[in-house]
């Protein structure tokens, strides 16, 4: 079957990567100079040699362990970009693009107005208008930040180190938002797609919600857990300011109240044995993840790019960031975790799956979940497709030298196509599963040996919502009890759970607040161009907040 | 009712066949090759040839084992009844039809061999055991079918290469080029051990086989070779295995015909 038609779409990066043609199965090694033929590994072991210099010990040596670099040195290719960097580049402490997407999720906590204004209206009898929310709005973009305003000879902090930190708010009411300042309004009817707007607009009604950006430098010096106390307490300081309250009333309570406990954080409390807070990467939904992504708000007739995105920025945050860093520890899984957006081999796998789908069913969600039978038929094609690519090109081999890369992106395809052709995420994740026993039972390996543990049983739980058995695929995440500790899958089941949705034509897959939120063109992080910006990152082109520069004296 | 035959692997091709042989442990694999048992030894290097083996705990018939009933059903094998250290061998098997693959790995040895723990990863395979059974089993396994010179590595750490393509020699990529080409013998040599200390002389382990041999030899499907899809039964076992298990954790009253 596969094999034939079209370009492969990721031969320009292996024609880069390799001298030899993508399908020879030889080549040569030990001849290229080791780690010199990477600048990276240069300007590292030169920056070391300095350092070791100046602080009298040494310090990191490129000399120590493995000779690297016995290989030809392969570039890394941004998917559906023409941007190329070494993997050293791609290391969430060296991409500043990469800890930006974090720190934006991390630093956002999403606060409704209506309980406040109730409050306001009904407990203290004052007036809620248009003009005293902007009024409002104007005090809290000065409080959240960091300004004092109730009480005099107030420490505040430095604008120039909390330049990212704002407040805004949208709502489904067309009328009332024509009446705020548009200065300080994510417009729904401006940023996305007509239809997109109104699904949004229709679930979020007459609510007001607040996008609150907490500054990024808080959420690193903090943690993420104390993105809405900051923005309680500044919430809290400017009701009181521009409403001109009491500051020790009760219905100042409500107000902390209210936004600490009313508010939709980006990810829920871990577990203690985890010990995390809420707003950190492990309490993260998929669904509230895949509603950060906003490809398909800007390329509303790509739904591929808006799951691979999704994937990609899966990997970067659950990979690299929180079980590579958090979790793990150490050097992480830069290369494990960057198979996914790298070198457009799951695009190549992406793309022909969604024309198999198109050709087999007519289009997306025409496949029925009931018909168990023919959705496995489905899986076994594209599984096939995608095991196969690895043993006819070798260039591709290669590239996702280690087996857990492979099995990543070939159960990610999987599940995607399952997601896409039936428009049910849980589909999708069954498909994975079966990638994974396919995948073992073909090439008699598979990942490493976590891939034991959740990709054996994942079958069995892959339909179940039955608590402590299982949920629906987008409200689970990283936490999920079989989830936790398994590198290089967090990011397919990101990408299996958009792809239902956008198959759909859904304008949101869990959360529409979660979705506007994070089409705010004033992010520091764009959302809608995942691999454009780690790759601008790993160009060193990307400028991040929170750099503590303005406070550093020469 | 009759006796329940192991059939070991379904399928009727080359792969499923290999398969059911290697775990088969009444088919003797064929010996190919004759690694002394020193070099053995030394290429894993855990311990000098001639040298005394290291003990973890004094031999069981002089301690004072509890009284268990379990102890009493097992018999320990020979290292444990010293009371050898446990020790390991670690092969990385190239995707390019090296003669067995990692999975293969641990059913043949879980099949065939008793006081193992394995374990399996994407390219390599790890076997531990205590180290004078070890030894014995590490033997088989270099002299054996289910190695080859050049797609077979021993490496205990710096394992990846599975996954590389080949060298101009045919040989799979290790970074620490542990093993390297004698052109004159047209052989493979050793000269580092497991973990890449440089061993004291070179040790040949023999000249790797034809891609065609490899082709028949090989446990691992591959569209270049034999395409899993190729083989209904494989392929349908697996899709069962799948199904079985969706529905026995979702709707285990619609399991049907098993």
């Amino acid at each position: 079957m596969a094999g034939k038609q079209k370009e492969k779409l990721f031969m320009d990066a292996v024609k880069k990567k390799f001298k030899e043609d993508p399908t020879d199965m030889e080549t040569k090694y030990y001849c290229y100079g080791g780690w010199k033929q990477s600048k990276s590994k240069v300007e590292f072991q030169k920056s070391a040699q300095a350092i070791a210099k100046k602080r009298g010990f040494p310090m990191m040596n490129e000399d120590i362990g493995v000779p690297l670099g016995q290989r030809a040195w392969m570039p890394y290719q941004l998917s559906h970009t023409d941007i190329y960097v070494e993997a050293d580049d791609l290391h969430c402490v060296n991409n500043a693009a990469i800890q930006q997407a974090w720190d934006d999720i991390r630093r956002t906590v999403l606060v409704g107005l209506d309980s406040p204004h109730s409050t306001i209206e009904k407990r203290l009898g004052k007036e809620v208008t248009p003009e005293t929310i902007n009024s409002y709005l104007e005090a809290v973009n000065h409080t959240m930040p960091g300004g004092a305003i109730v009480q005099e000879h107030m420490a505040e902090v430095n604008p120039a180190l909390v330049w990212d930190s704002y407040v805004k708010v949208f709502s489904g009411d067309d009328e009332l938002i024509d009446e705020i300042d548009k200065r300080f309004i994510i417009d729904i009817n401006k940023l996305f797609p007509k239809a997109q707007a109104e699904q949004l607009k229709k679930a979020i009604g007459k609510t007001v919600m607040q996008a609150v950006r907490v500054p990024t430098i808080v959420g690193r010096l903090m943690d993420g857990a104390t993105v809405s106390r900051h923005a309680a307490m500044q919430i809290s300081m400017a009701f009181i300011s521009s409403y001109k309250l009491a500051a020790g009333e009760a219905a100042i309570a409500d107000f902390a109240y209210s936004a600490k406990h009313q508010s939709i954080n980006m990810g829920s409390m871990m577990p203690a044995r985890r010990a995390r807070g809420p707003n950190e990467p492990g309490g993260i939904p998929f669904g509230f993840f895949a509603d950060m992504l906003q490809s398909d708000r800007v390329y509303p007739d790509d739904p591929a790019r808006a799951v691979l995105e999704t994937v990609g920025l899966g990997a970067a945050i659950f990979d690299q960031v929180y079980l590579g860093g958090y979790m793990s520890g150490g050097v992480g899984f830069t290369q494990y975790a960057s198979a996914t957006y790298t070198d457009n081999i799951l695009e190549d796998y992406v793309y022909h799956s969604v024309d198999v789908i198109k050709d087999k069913y007519g289009g997306f969600c025409k496949l029925d979940a009931s018909k168990y039978d023919e959705l496995i038929k489905l899986g076994d094609d594209i599984n096939a497709y995608a095991l196969e690519m690895y043993e006819r090109y070798p260039a591709i081999m290669e590239t996702h030298f280690g087996g857990s890369q492979r099995a990543t992106v070939a159960a990610a395809t999987t599940g995607i196509a399952g997601s896409m052709a039936t428009g049910v995420a849980d589909c999708g994740l069954n498909m994975w599963y079966l990638s994974m026993l396919q995948h073992k039972e073909r090439t008699g390996r598979l990942g490493f040996y976590g891939y034991d543990l959740q990709d054996q049983c994942g079958s069995a739980n892959s339909f179940s919502y039955r608590s402590d058995e299982g949920l629906p695929a987008e409200l689970r995440g990283p936490n999920y009890p079989n989830y936790a500790m398994n590198v290089g899958h967090l990011s397919g089941y990101s990408g299996i759970a958009k792809a239902a949705h956008v198959a759909r034509g859904d304008a949101f897959t869990a959360n529409p607040y979660i979705r506007v939120a994070f089409a705010d063109p004033s992010l520091v992080f764009d959302f809608a161009n995942i691999t454009k910006e780690i790759g601008r990152g790993g160009l060193r082109e990307f400028v991040p907040a929170g750099e503590r520069t303005a406070v550093i004296k020469g | 009712m009759a006796a329940y035959k192991r059939q070991f692997y379904p399928g009727t091709t080359i792969p499923a066949k290999n398969r059911k042989k290697v775990m088969d442990p009444k088919v003797k694999l064929k010996k190919l090759r004759d690694v002394s048992m020193d070099d053995v030894v030394r290429i894993m290097g855990h311990r000098n040839p001639g040298e005394d083996y290291k003990s973890i705990h004094p031999p069981i018939q002089e301690g004072k084992e509890p009284d268990c009933p379990i102890r009493k059903l097992v018999e320990p094998i020979e290292g444990a009844k010293k009371g050898d250290r446990i020790r390991y061998i670690q092969f990385t098997d190239s995707v390019y039809f090296a003669p067995i693959s990692p999975y293969q790995r641990a059913w043949m040895y879980l099949s065939r061999y008793r006081g193992i723990d394995t374990g399996t990863l994407s390219g390599r395979q790890i076997i531990e055991i205590r180290e004078r059974d070890l030894e014995k089993l590490a033997k088989e396994m270099v002299d054996n079918e289910t190695f080859d010179p050049a797609l077979t590595g021993i490496r205990g750490a710096t394992v990846h290469g599975h996954a590389c393509r080949l060298d101009e020699n045919g040989l799979m990529f290790d970074a620490w080029q542990r093993y390297v080409w004698d052109k004159n013998k047209k052989e493979v040599v050793y000269v580092k051990d497991q973990v890449a200390v440089p061993l004291d002389r070179k040790i040949s382990v023999g000249k790797p086989a034809s891609m065609a041999d490899l082709k028949k030899r090989t446990t691992i499907f591959r569209a270049d070779g034999v395409d899993m899809r190729e083989d209904k039964e494989v392929t349908a076992y697996g899709l069962r295995i799948h199904k079985l298990r969706t529905l026995g954790g979702y709707q285990p009253f619609n399991v049907k015909d098993v």
